[in-house]
C-alpha cells in the first residue's frame, strides 16, 4: 500500500514537472523585444506564421501594430518572425534540458509490479496464503482447497456447510461397502466403491437414500468465462464438474474414507491413480467415469518422453507437490481476480520451492515475470536500454524461463485436440480395456472378500 | 602322400588359429579405441568407433578408402543443397537446422541434380525388410553393407545419419526404442523432436509410446527414448562390439563381453542390452558352477539382476510384432506425424 502510493505521488509529481519547468523557460529565456511597445507573442495565427501552441500568450492585439506604413510594418513582421524562430529554438532547447532533468529525475525505474493489495477482496487472498503455509505441516487437502476457494469468493462460503457433504458422503460410502459385503480395510474396494460414488446412480438398501453420479461439464471446463467453474464447490452443487474438481473431490473423499490414492498429471489434464491390495496400479478417469491404461494417457500426443523423464506427468504427486499445486490455484485466482503483483510472486516461489518442476507453476512465475518486465520496459520508453542493465537482466531472465520450461518437455495441448482426446475414451477399443480392467479390479475384490483375516 | 596330407591339416589348423588371433587382435583393438573415446573425450569420432567395430567382425577387410570415400560424396552432396536451397527457417540455431535438413534429404529424398545440363535423379537410401535384426547375418547391420546395397535398417540408417551430422560439423543423438533407433534433435522453434529414418517421417513421442512396447516406467528411467549424448552412443557400439564378437566366437569364456558390458554400464547405467548381456554370463557361469552354495548364492544375485532390468521397463518385443509397429507409422500416419516439422523441410 505505501509502495503504491509513494509511486503515484512520483508519477504525478513527475508531471507536474513537466509543465512547471516548461512554462517558465518559455517566459524568461525569450530576449527583451525590440520594440517595447510590441508583444514577443502576438497574435499571428490568422496569417498562419506561429505555431497555434503559442495562442495561450495571446494578447490582444494592441492599437500601435497597426502602421500605414507596409515596408515598415513586413520588416517589423519578418523580425517578429524571426525573433519568434528564435524563441521556439531556445524553448526547443530549454525542453530538452528540462527533459533531461525529468529524466534524471525519474531515472529510479520501479522494478516490481504495483499492488492491488487496495481492491477489495485481496485480503481473503491474503489471509489464505499465511492460513495454506501454517497448515503446511497437517496438509489437508479439504482444508487448504476450502480456502482456496473461498478466498476468491470472499469468506462467503459455508465451511460447516460443506464438510457435512463430505462427512455424509463418507458415511454413505462406508455403509454402501458394509452392505456391499466389501473388506473395510482393502485399499481396491475403498476406490472402488468410491469410484462407483462419482460414476453411478447408488442406493442404500437400508435407508433408501440415493446417490446420482457426478458428471462431466463441457460448457466453459477451462473456467474461462466463469472461472469457479473449476471448484469443488461448484461441483457439490450441480453435480457438474472438470479435470480439476472432479479429482480433487475424489481424492477429499478418499481422505475421508482412509483410501490410499494420488493425483497424477498428463497435459491439461489431472486424474486419480491408486494401488490395489497387491500393489497393481489403476488410472481413473473421471471425467468419464472409466479406468484408462497409461498407454491411453501417453496416446494424447502432447506427452514428450522428456516431460516423462523430468517426471512433471504422469506420477503420483507427493503432499508437497499437491500443496504446490493448491498454491499454485491461489495464484491463478488471484491473477483471474485481480491481475499480476508481487503478491503471485511470494506465491509461486513457495509453490516452486515446493515442487521445483511443476508446470503450471513454472508457467505462472514466466506470466508474472513477463508482466514486470513489460512493466519496467514501458517505463523506460524510447530511452537506451542499455542504460538500465537491471532491465535487460530481467529480459534474459524471461527468456531462460521460458526455455526451462520447454527443457521440461512440455508442449501446448491445444484445446481442441484435449477435447477429442479425451472423447477417444469412448471408443470401443477404450471401452473394452475400460471393461477389461475393471473385471479385474473386481476379480482382485473378490479374492479379497473370500480372504480369511487372522 | 600321407605326410603331405597331415602337413596340410597341420598347416590348415595352424593359419586358422592365427586367423583367429589375428580377429582376436582387431576385437582387442577395437575395444581400446572405443575405450579411449570414453576417457578422451577429444578422440570421439563416431565414424571411427562404428567402423573399427566393423572392421573387426569383417577380419579387417573393410574397405575403409571405400566407405570414407562414400561418406565425402554424400558429405558433398550436403553442402550443396545447404547452399542451393531455401529452408522456411528463422531462428537463430538455422545453420545447425539447415544441416539437419540437408542430411535428411540425402538420406530419404530423391533429389534431382543437374550435372552439366542434364538432370540426374539422386535415389535415396531404402528400408531393408530382410533380416532387420542381423540374426542371419550380422553384417546387415552395417553402415558399409548400407552403402553398397543401399539399403539399411534401424541401426545402419541413424548410425550414418549421425556420421554426415558429425562430418558437418553439427551434432545429432541417438535415440532408443525396444529393438530400435532412431534419431532425436532439438531446434529453438519446436524444442526435441524426433527424425525416423527407417520410413523418413518426423513421428511424434505418441507413435512410440503407443506401440505398446514401451513402458512408461522405461522412458521415465531413460531407458528408452532419451536423447543420447556422445559417450552413451559410444557404450552402444561397444555392445555392437560385444554382438560382433559373440557371433564371431560362439565359445568364448564370456570376459570379453563382460569387459564390453561392463564398461558400456559405467557411463550409460541403464543400458539395457548391456544389462542383459552381463545377466546372461552370469546365468552360464552359474551353470558351470560346481559348488552348489555358491552357485545358489549367485543364482540370487542373478535374480536381483533380472528384476532390476525388469523394473528398469524392459519387455522383450519380438520381431514379428516390430515389424507391424514400424509399418503403422506409414498406415496411421496422420495420427502419429508430428505436422509442426512437415513443411519447413519442403523446397
Amino acid at each position: 500500500m505505501v509502495l503504491f502510493k509513494d509511486w503515484m505521488v512520483r508519477g504525478v509529481s513527475a508531471c507536474i514537472l513537466v509543465v512547471s519547468l516548461y512554462s517558465p523557460a518559455l517566459y524568461s529565456q525569450v530576449p527583451n523585444p525590440q520594440a517595447p511597445s510590441i508583444n514577443p507573442f502576438p497574435n499571428y495565427a490568422n496569417n498562419g506564421v506561429v505555431n497555434q501552441s503559442n495562442n495561450r500568450n495571446q494578447i490582444p492585439v494592441t492599437p500601435s501594430s497597426f502602421n500605414p506604413d507596409l515596408n515598415r510594418q513586413q520588416q517589423q513582421n519578418r523580425n517578429i518572425m524571426l525573433e519568434v524562430e528564435q524563441n521556439q529554438k531556445l524553448q526547443e532547447t530549454a525542453m530538452k534540458e528540462a527533459r533531461t532533468d525529468i529524466e534524471e529525475l525519474r531515472g529510479a525505474v520501479r522494478y516490481t509490479l504495483q499492488t492491488y493489495s487496495k481492491f477489495e477482496g485481496t485480503q481473503f487472498y491474503y489471509e489464505a496464503f499465511k492460513k495454506i503455509i501454517l497448515l503446511d505441516t497437517t496438509f489437508s487437502l479439504k482444508e487448504n482447497n476450502f480456502l482456496v476457494e473461498n478466498a476468491y469468493f470472499g469468506n462467503t462460503l459455508d465451511k460447516a456447510e460443506f464438510d457435512k457433504i463430505i462427512t455424509q458422503s463418507g458415511d454413505f460410502i462406508h455403509a454402501k461397502m458394509k452392505e456391499q459385503g466389501y473388506d473395510q480395510n482393502s485399499n481396491a474396494a475403498k476406490n472402488f466403491m468410491l469410484f462407483q460414488f462419482f460414476s453411478e446412480t447408488l442406493q442404500l438398501k437400508s435407508t433408501n437414500q440415493k446417490h446420482l453420479p457426478f458428471k462431466y461439464d463441457f460448457d466453459d471446463y477451462r473456467g474461462i468465462k466463469n472461472y469457479a467453474k473449476m471448484f469443488v464447490s461448484k461441483l457439490l452443487a450441480t453435480k457438474t464438474g472438470q479435470c480439476h474438481s472432479m479429482p480433487l473431490l475424489y481424492l477429499i473423499l478418499a481422505d475421508e474414507i482412509k483410501a490410499e490414492a494420488y493425483l497424477a498429471l498428463s497435459p491439461n489434464h489431472s486424474y486419480i491413480r491408486f494401488p490395489d491390495d497387491k500393489g497393481k496400479w489403476y488410472n481413473i478417469e473421471l471425467t468419464n467415469g472409466m479406468l484408462s491404461t497409461d498407454s491411453y494417457i501417453s496416446q494424447s500426443g502432447y506427452i514428450k518422453s522428456e516431460a516423462l523423464q523430468n517426471k512433471i506427468y504422469m506420477e503420483n504427486l507427493t503432499k508437497k507437490e499437491m500443496l504446490s499445486g493448491l498454491l499454485t490455484d491461489l495464484a491463478d485466482g488471484y491473477i483471474h481476480k485481480f491481475g499480476y503483483d508481487e503478491f503471485v510472486k511470494t506465491v509461486i516461489d513457495k509453490a516452486l520451492e515446493l515442487s521445483p518442476n511443476s508446470v503450471r507453476a513454472n508457467m505462472i512465475k514466466a506470466n508474472l515475470d513477463s508482466a514486470r518486465m513489460d512493466f519496467v520496459l514501458r517505463q523506460i520508453g524510447n530511452r537506451p536500454l542499455e542504460k538500465y542493465p537491471q532491465a535487460i537482466d530481467m529480459i534474459e531472465k524471461v527468456k531462460s524461463q521460458y526455455s526451462f520450461i520447454d527443457q521440461l518437455g512440455y508442449e501446448d495441448m491445444p484445446e481442441e485436440a484435449y477435447q477429442e482426446w479425451l472423447q477417444s475414451m469412448n471408443k470401443e477399443n477404450q471401452k473394452q480395456k475400460n471393461e477389461e480392467l475393471t473385471k479385474q479390479l473386481k476379480k482382485a475384490l473378490s479374492n479379497k472378500k473370500s480372504t480369511i483375516k487372522g | 602322400m600321407i605326410k603331405n596330407y597331415i602337413l596340410g591339416v597341420l598347416l590348415f589348423t595352424v593359419s586358422l588359429s592365427v586367423k583367429a588371433q589375428n580377429q582376436e587382435a582387431l576385437f582387442e583393438k577395437s575395444l581400446l579405441t572405443l575405450n579411449d573415446m570414453l576417457v578422451n573425450e577429444s578422440h570421439y569420432s563416431f565414424k571411427k568407433a562404428v567402423f573399427s567395430v566393423e572392421n573387426a567382425y569383417l577380419n579387417g577387410k573393410l574397405d575403409s578408402l571405400a566407405v570414407n570415400g562414400q561418406i565425402k560424396v554424400l558429405k558433398e552432396l550436403c553442402s550443396l543443397l545447404i547452399n542451393g536451397r531455401f529452408l522456411a527457417y528463422v531462428e537463430s540455431d538455422k545453420p545447425d537446422v539447415n544441416k539437419w535438413a540437408s542430411v535428411y534429404q540425402v538420406m530419404c529424398d530423391s533429389i534431382p541434380i543437374i550435372i552439366k545440363d542434364q538432370e540426374y535423379r539422386y535415389i535415396p537410401f531404402r528400408y531393408d525388410f530382410d533380416d532387420v535384426f542381423g540374426n542371419q547375418e550380422l553384417s546387415n547391420m552395417f553402415i558399409s553393407k548400407l552403402l553398397t546395397t543401399r539399403k539399411g535398417n534401424c541401426h545402419s540408417l541413424p548410425y550414418l545419419y549421425k556420421i554426415l551430422c558429425e562430418e558437418l560439423g553439427t551434432t545429432a543423438n541417438l535415440a532408443l526404442a525396444p529393438n530400435h533407433i532412431y534419431i532425436k534433435h532439438q531446434n529453438k522453434k519446436n524444442g526435441w523432436y524426433n527424425t525416423e529414418l527407417t520410413s523418413g517421417i518426423f513421428p511424434n513421442d505418441a507413435w512410440l509410446m503407443a506401440s505398446g512396447f514401451i513402458h512408461v516406467d522405461a522412458i521415465k528411467n531413460g531407458v528408452y527414448m532419451k536423447a543420447l549424448n556422445n559417450k552413451e552412443s559410444i557404450a552402444l557400439v561397444m555392445m555392437d562390439l560385444a554382438d560382433a564378437y559373440q557371433k564371431t566366437f560362439p565359445n568364448n569364456d564370456g570376459s570379453f563381453l563382460l569387459n564390453c558390458s561392463q564398461t558400456a554400464l559405467s557411463v550409460f547405467p541403464n543400458l539395457t542390452s548391456a544389462l542383459i548381456m552381463r545377466a546372461e554370463i552370469h546365468k552360464k557361469q552359474i551353470e558351470k558352477e560346481t559348488n552348489i552354495d555358491k552357485a545358489k548364492q549367485d543364482f540370487k544375485k542373478l535374480e536381483v539382476e533380472y528384476s532390476h532390468i525388469h523394473k528398469l521397463g524392459y519387455r522383450y518385443m519380438p520381431e514379428e510384432m516390430y515389424l507391424n509397429w514400424l509399418v503403422s507409422l506409414k498406415t496411421e500416419r496422420e495420427k502419429y506425424e508430428n505436422k509442426k516439422l512437415t513443411n519447413f523441410n519442403k523446397k
